[in-house]
């Protein structure tokens, strides 16, 4: 199957296309976040603290309500996001942050993954790798194919 | 009298199990028949399904002597939430357990009765009593759901949990899920038989890959069903809240979904024997671990039943199979060597592995962050907690490398795949990412994430449609059927999964507003007028409702119901569902006085009905994988060619020898 040089062509196309339409999707974002998203993205982050495990967005305790409001209160105050999380971290300890913290015993759970995938990529390239060439028919294929020609020979034979 | 007489059914269950498993046990150390095992097994389903029936008899007669329905019971509860009280809590949950391992036990017994004498059934079934035999025991020692208690004179039944009497899903999705978990024992079993026996061929895995596909599809509806639920019920306008018990759930749907890939492999190359029965001793193992981590109390969780005696039994559970699991396949290491090779990077048997790595690592993410806690904690003290934000921006990445591969991978043949012919069978799949992506940016779909996930939806719902259509062109309807063709539909739902997720993820819209009676709220083109308050009771609840208008046509009521028996008040959710977009209001507070302001939120996710869609999508594809496919035939583009090349056509003894050769290699 050899390709020509029209389905080169579109396959540039196809290449080009999606490349664009990618880059341009991803750059042409609105940059001005207005308090709410900033508000509705703070509450993903955040545990609440009565509520095994769910976070303030997600939760309706009343605890996670003050969050809410809390944080609403604070971006109109003109506070950084910094300035919420400490002051969170301050009130409720570092339990409240779902994202766990990258120092400590902490930085195991971020690197563990990352060596596990990178341990099973190794593993794989390397079976690969090393079965790879062995599709040519050995010694033994060419002696099995040859003993069922004769079989098939003595059948026809008969 | 129905506490005794659901104890006997326990006792029954347990005492069957355990003779049987013995029994089957020696007799086939000694070589012996296993008639005995038989009819003992044959007792398990009935004690399951007794102990299940007397059960569910006790909660409709309200028969408070009962321990189980004194905690769950109620007189005032619909008939179809106090069917599904059963499963509200730890000790019925096990019930349903028993009941459904039960009836795989009944199935596995009539489908295979032909080969009675088999002892690689008889193993299997050694095993699947031995599993039996743990849960009834759970259900006669630690956790006893047919206690009898006294019942106080003015004894009034509490009913379930309030979040548990609320949304018709819930008598849906824990039976699913049980099905999908328990399910998996049926393969784990004839995989340690097949450990057993020496007999590691790929016999067993031919015997047991339908209950495997039966047991994820199961799952996997559950799963949704429980998103589903979670979705219309727990009002936070998410479906998804990487919960312990969600985890739990996901943990062996991902090895299950790896395994289903892997086995592929070795059914058709005899490779990778070792690691599919770790991946079917690792499913099993992680359904029990799941129910370690969520039913003995180690985790907090919204809905962990909170009990902390079966904790002990389960844990060591867990340690038997692992160990168990573990020894097997280290002994019978010698006989697991694989004879295959793999070829080429570019082929099948080397996307199932990809396939594995991926999956396999996003289990891993999923099972440390549900666990790390504890051991930080256990470690230096440090108190932690793991949520959203770790699992999303690990599992990310993950999932869109794996979309990419769900559009390579099934356009590729078995051992070798020229770049010439991924090419040109990728060239329309390529189209038609190209199509769903620039629909996408029209549409107006931005940020890199989403917008990559578009793509490669159309790439890999490109590659599925190509197969769908090649099948169907050829055998017409029964193109739809059999595991290859019932699989590309599995994938095109998940793909419409994967849209919804990303686009009512990416976009949605979580605004609060205080609003006054008549006045009127605006998010993303939308009118949201609240009039003004309502109540109505019942002798269960009662519920606050404001009157909220959307875009001046329909009325919703989102509203907060007070459980009077719990005194718990929980808010109901509203939604007004559509196919591009959903729009959810919460009643975050009502006022005291009824003409003061409402806080109301409204949440708009778009797509989020995709995800039920793609659920839907993956259950019907399941189901037609189960069903035997259309004969392969030698123009199959995906096979590996039973049709000799030109060359050898033209001998009639070399085409003979060839099909020969074929069927002792295949």
């Amino acid at each position: 199957m050899n390709l020509t040089a029209g389905s080169r062509a579109a396959w540039a196309l196809v290449a080009v296309a999606l490349l664009g339409l990618l880059s341009f999707a991803s750059l042409d974002t609105d940059n001005t976040v207005d308090p709410g998203e900033r508000a509705e993205a703070l509450n993903d982050l955040f545990a609440c603290p009565t509520c095994d495990g769910q976070s303030v967005a997600e939760s309706n305790a009343g605890v996670a309500a003050t969050i809410r409001q809390f944080i609403r209160d604070e971006i109109a105050a003109g506070a950084t996001d910094t300035d919420i999380r400490n002051a969170l971290v301050n009130s409720y300890g570092t339990e409240v942050l779902l994202n766990p913290p990258s120092d400590g015993v902490a930085t195991l759970v971020w690197m563990l993954p990352v060596l596990v995938l990178t341990a099973g990529v190794a593993v794989v390239t390397v079976t690969v790798r090393r079965s790879s060439g062995s599709a040519d028919p050995t010694a033994a294929d060419e002696r099995l194919v040859a003993e069922l020609l004769d079989q098939q020979r003595a059948e026809v034979d008969e | 009298m129905l506490s005794a007489i659901g104890t006997a059914f326990v006792l029954l269950g347990l005492t069957a199990s355990l003779a049987g498993a013995v029994s089957g046990a020696v007799a086939l150390v000694r070589g012996q028949g296993t008639a005995s095992m038989r009819q003992f097994a044959w007792m398990v389903p009935a004690a399951g399904l007794g102990a299940f029936v007397v059960m569910e008899i006790a909660l409709f007669r309200r028969d408070y002597s009962v321990s189980f329905v004194q905690q769950v019971g109620s007189d005032s509860i619909p008939a179809i939430f106090n069917f599904a009280a059963l499963w509200s809590a730890l000790e019925g949950s096990l019930i349903l357990w028993a009941f459904v391992l039960g009836g795989y036990i009944a199935a596995v017994l009539i489908k295979f009765s032909s080969r009675r004498n088999d002892p690689l059934l008889g193993w299997a079934m050694v095993v699947l009593l031995g599993i039996s035999t743990f849960f009834f025991a759970l259900m006669a020692i630690p956790a006893n759901p047919f206690q009898r208690v006294s019942v106080a004179a003015d004894f009034v039944g509490r009913g379930p949990n309030p979040l548990l009497q609320d949304h018709v899903l819930v008598a849906f999705h824990p039976p699913m899920l049980y099905l999908g978990y328990v399910g998996f024992t049926v393969p784990f079993a004839f995989a340690i038989a097949a450990l057993i026996t020496g007999r590691l061929g790929e016999g067993w895995l031919v015997e047991t890959r339908r209950w495997t596909v039966i047991a994820w599809g199961f799952l996997t509806f559950g799963i949704i069903l429980g998103a589903w639920w979670s979705y219309e019920v727990l009002g936070w306008g998410g479906y998804w809240a990487w919960d312990p018990v969600e985890n739990a759930s996901l943990l062996p749907w991902l090895t299950g979904t790896a395994y289903l890939h892997s086995v592929m492999v070795q059914e058709r190359r005899g490779m990778l024997r070792v690691w599919n029965l770790s991946l079917v001793c690792a499913t099993f193992a992680l359904t029990i671990l799941g129910t370690f981590l969520t039913r003995s109390g180690v985790i907090d969780s919204v809905h962990a039943f909170a009990d902390g005696e079966v904790g002990p039994w389960l844990l060591v559970f867990f340690a038997i199979i692992t160990l168990g699991s573990v020894g097997l396949i280290g002994w019978r290491g010698d006989r697991l060597r694989s004879p295959g090779a793999i070829d080429s990077p570019l082929s099948r048997e080397a996307s199932f592995l990809a396939n594995n790595v991926l999956f396999g690592a996003m289990a891993f993410v999923v099972l440390l962050g549900t666990v790390f806690p504890l051991f930080a904690e256990a470690f230096d003290g440090s108190r932690l907690t793991i949520g959203r934000p770790y699992f999303d921006s690990l599992g990310r990445p993950i999932a869109i490398v794996t979309l990419f591969l769900m559009a390579v991978a099934p356009v590729l043949p078995w051992r070798k795949a020229s770049t010439e012919l991924l090419q040109t069978r990728l060239f329309w799949p390529g189209v038609s990412s190209v199509g769903v992506l620039a629909l996408a940016v029209i549409i107006g779909a931005r940020g890199f994430w989403p917008v990559i996930t578009f793509a490669l939806a159309g790439f890999a719902g490109g590659a599925a449609m190509r197969q769908i259509v090649l099948a169907t062109r050829r055998q017409g309807w029964r193109g739809f059927i059999g595991r290859t063709n019932g699989g590309m539909i599995v994938h095109l739902g998940v793909i419409v999964l994967a849209m919804g997720v990303a686009a009512s993820e990416s976009y949605k819209t979580d605004r609060v507003f205080t609003l006054e009676p008549g006045e009127t709220a605006f998010v993303d083109g939308h009118s949201f007028q609240y009039d003004e308050l309502g109540a109505d009771r019942t002798s269960r609840r009662e519920r606050t409702f404001a009157r909220v208008i959307i875009d001046d046509q329909q009325e919703y009521q989102p509203a907060r119901t007070r459980y009077t028996q719990q005194g718990m008040i929980v808010g109901t959710p509203s939604v007004r569902p559509g196919f591009t977009e959903d729009l959810y209001l919460v009643l975050d507070e009502v006022p005291p006085n009824p003409d003061g302001p409402i806080r109301l939120r409204v949440i708009i996710r778009p797509l989020i009905t995709w995800i039920w869609g793609g659920g839907i999508l993956m259950a019907i594809g399941t189901f037609l994988a189960v069903f035997p496919g259309p004969r392969r035939r030698g123009t199959d583009p995906v096979g590996a060619s039973t049709t000799p090349p030109e060359d050898v056509k033209r001998d009639p003894l070399l085409v003979s020898a060839f099909r020969r050769l074929r069927r002792g290699v295949a």
